[in-house]
């Protein structure tokens, strides 16, 4: 669906059923140079269990009108907008990567709405290689490459796929040359430039949920290690057959860990 | 550094889990109709399309699996559906986004099956096609109409072996929001990646190159997962909600791999031209070797082409490769590492000595087929291209006296010893 925030259109896929706000809602939010189809695997289990679920493209992502916004803060702010605009209570957040620092930020801030975090893969901040943002300004095919090379593990290198038929590893890279080079340099320079997380991280009450991928690479056990022992009390999963990108490469196993924790914390009657 | 696995290691190892329960190195053939669920909210959710996961063969199987993620690996793809034929996939990669009151422009020198279809068949389902000359890429753009959906070629044209200028073609597609398919089963993936150059659609049969030794029939669509279907209104299969899974939307949940999940979703379900798990084992079998069978196709095509062009009984030879085909400079581009392992050629003395050719030779099959680790001959005219009319003929660069080759891997130097067979019996003929 598309909706109007701040002037901009903003798409959303609401997982094959209509929004309605008065459901308990489940937020999902992707990471850098990504958009909703990353969460294709899940969003739609949760709207078919009387959730209802929201999965926007950040502003300049794929369907989502704007420029990509420069700085976490402001996409933290961004996402308040869209939930004040469509009037959004108990909510379940659930973040990857570079959602996951939008999710902190937003967390800290505005509290009063959440009742559960999920992050995926990601530390309390995430500096980006240098040659990477470059990159991606100047040489998107090889930024595409370096982020999927780093950011799949094994079977996504061998185009395995929950999906019969489809590689993960092509269908992400075909998503991530929507959002190049404007919306990928922006959103790594946005991570690179964070530093907020070890403030705000402590003060984030309520259910936290952290799921990690034993061969990650692009956020490794030791960054991953900053965010966990910076939350209270988290709950952690390691997925060890998957990568960075764990709710592709390991859906069926993601998708049952947020089903228990988001039932359990946000329930839907 | 980005690292990714090349060509050869993709042929072997892509799209296969290794089996956990036994550690089974070759893919196993999972010869079974339809798969246990461990409760009912997983079948609920497979059926739904919420996850990932097989119900029954028709529509998916794990050994086919295998086979469509290597072939979408080995393409650069985003997702791939195996049919049970070249032409089932030809059928579903068409019907899948064009209906009663559409348009396809398309080469006028393909395989004669593909041209049967778009010329006698599919006008039955409202589906009209303008064929045009694949060498002349503008073209393609004056036949375009209102109502054009598709623009359709093969890279390799078969038999006339004109090449396509892919990027030209492609250049007018996008200008025109049009999605543009090849037929690549002349140059497999090894020869050419057909979406390097701007395709969003590829098709196979993979009975051919592919598999490589002539005993499984199969066809592939692969999904280039780079067409914007949502820029425009041209195509509600893809983007509108479809009603039979809950009112999906398929561009918004699987975006790249939209338009496969359509096939998948539709074609399999409806009309079920499923490919066998027996035969997608034997397929992956031959892609293992793909890269090696192919340098042998070239390096025996090579050998053929300089043999056949310095023959006495032979009064042309036709192969992008020679220098004075008119595709060359296409080929070079397109083909770096040799186009193709078809040759055209014609027999001195006209249609009764290319009989006479190829009722005399031993080694080489007559038999309609290309693309088997055997080599295979046949008349085109009077054999795959005999349902069109002369007009049609004419168009697809097909002579009387044409015969048409596919090199196989044996010793060349026994293709040739065979061939001299066929050449003296021709030569009674031509001289008597």
């Amino acid at each position: 669906m598309y909706f109007e925030v701040n002037g901009k259109k903003v798409f959303a896929t609401t997982g094959g059923k209509e929004f309605d706000n008065k459901k308990p809602a489940v937020i999902f939010l992707h990471g850098s140079g990504l958009d909703h189809t990353f969460w294709g695997l899940h969003s739609r289990f949760f709207a078919f269990r009387k959730y209802t679920v929201l999965v926007p493209d950040l502003p300049g992502h794929s369907h989502s009108e704007g420029a990509a916004l420069t700085s976490i803060e402001a996409m933290a702010d961004w996402l308040n907008d869209v939930v004040t605009t469509l009037d959004i209570e108990n909510i379940s957040l659930v973040a990857h990567s570079q959602g996951c620092l939008i999710a902190l930020e937003f967390a800290a801030r505005y509290p009063q709405q959440l009742r559960s975090v999920s992050f995926i893969a990601s530390g309390l901040a995430t500096p980006v290689n240098p040659a990477l943002i470059d990159n991606a300004e100047n040489n998107p095919q090889a930024a595409i490459a370096m982020m999927t090379s780093w950011g799949f593990g094994s079977a996504g290198h061998l185009h395995q796929g929950p999906i019969p038929g489809n590689s993960m590893l092509s269908g992400g890279q075909k998503i991530m040359w929507r959002n190049v080079p404007d919306e990928l340099a922006t959103d790594l320079k946005a991570c690179d430039a964070y530093e907020n997380g070890k403030v705000v991280a402590p003060k984030i009450g309520g259910p936290i949920q952290v799921i990690l991928g034993g061969q990650d690479r692009m956020a490794p056990r030791k960054v991953t290690k900053e965010l966990v022992d910076h939350l209270s009390n988290p709950e952690v999963h390691i997925v060890t057959q998957s990568g960075h990108m764990v709710p592709l490469e390991a859906p069926d196993t993601c998708r049952d860990l947020l089903k228990t924790f988001i039932f359990a914390n946000n329930p839907a009657t | 550094m980005s690292h990714f696995y090349h060509f050869d290691t993709l042929s072997l190892h892509a799209g296969q889990t290794v089996d956990s329960e036994f550690g089974a190195r070759a893919t196993p053939i999972y010869q079974t109709t339809s798969y246990v669920f461990p409760d009912t909210d997983t079948a609920a959710s497979i059926f739904n399309l919420e996850r990932g996961g097989h119900a029954y063969s028709r529509i998916t199987n794990p050994t086919v699996g295998v086979l469509e993620q290597r072939i979408a690996a080995l393409e650069g793809g985003s997702a791939a559906v195996c049919t049970a034929s070249g032409m089932a996939a030809t059928f579903c990669a068409i019907t899948a986004i064009l209906g009663q009151g559409d348009h396809i422009v398309a080469s006028s020198q393909m395989y004669g099956g593909n041209i049967s279809l778009m010329k006698n068949t599919l006008p039955r389902f409202g589906i009209t096609t303008t064929f045009v000359d694949p060498t002349d890429v503008e073209g393609f753009h004056a036949a375009l109409q209102d109502n054009t959906r598709l623009v359709y070629g093969e890279l390799i044209g078969n038999p006339g072996l004109d090449i396509l200028d892919l990027e030209g073609v492609a250049a007018i597609c996008a200008e025109n929001h049009i999605p543009f398919m090849v037929d690549a089963t002349f140059n497999t993936p090894y020869l050419c990646r057909c979406f390097d150059y701007g395709v969003n659609i590829t098709i196979h049969s993979v009975t051919k190159w592919m598999g490589g030794h002539g005993a499984a029939i199969g066809g592939v669509v692969i999904d280039g997962g780079n067409f914007d279907w949502g820029a425009s209104d041209k195509y509600p299969t893809i983007t509108d909600d479809y009603a039979p899974f809950s009112g999906i939307n398929l561009w918004e949940e699987f975006g790249p791999s939209a338009y496969a999940m359509r096939i998948r979703a539709e074609a399999m379900r409806d009309i079920g031209p499923t490919m066998s798990p027996m035969n997608a084992f034997l397929l992956l079998q031959g892609i293992e070797t793909l890269s090696l069978r192919m340098d042998k196709h070239l390096a025996n095509t090579k050998v053929m082409l300089e043999y056949l062009s310095g023959h006495e009984q032979v009064s042309w030879v036709s192969h992008p490769d020679l220098s004075a085909h008119r595709s060359h400079a296409l080929a070079k581009k397109y083909l770096p590492k040799g186009a193709g392992s078809i040759v055209s050629f014609g027999v001195k003395g006209g249609r009764d000595a290319g009989k006479a050719f190829i009722e005399n030779v031993e080694l080489a099959s007559h038999l309609a087929n290309v693309g088997d680790s055997k080599t295979l001959i046949i008349h085109p005219a009077t054999t795959t291209h005999s349902r069109i009319d002369a007009d049609a003929l004419v168009a697809a660069g097909i002579s009387d006296d044409m015969i048409r080759l596919s090199v196989g891997l044996e010793d060349v130097a026994d293709i040739q010893a065979d061939f001299e067979t066929g050449f003296r019996a021709a030569k009674k003929i031509a001289n008597s």
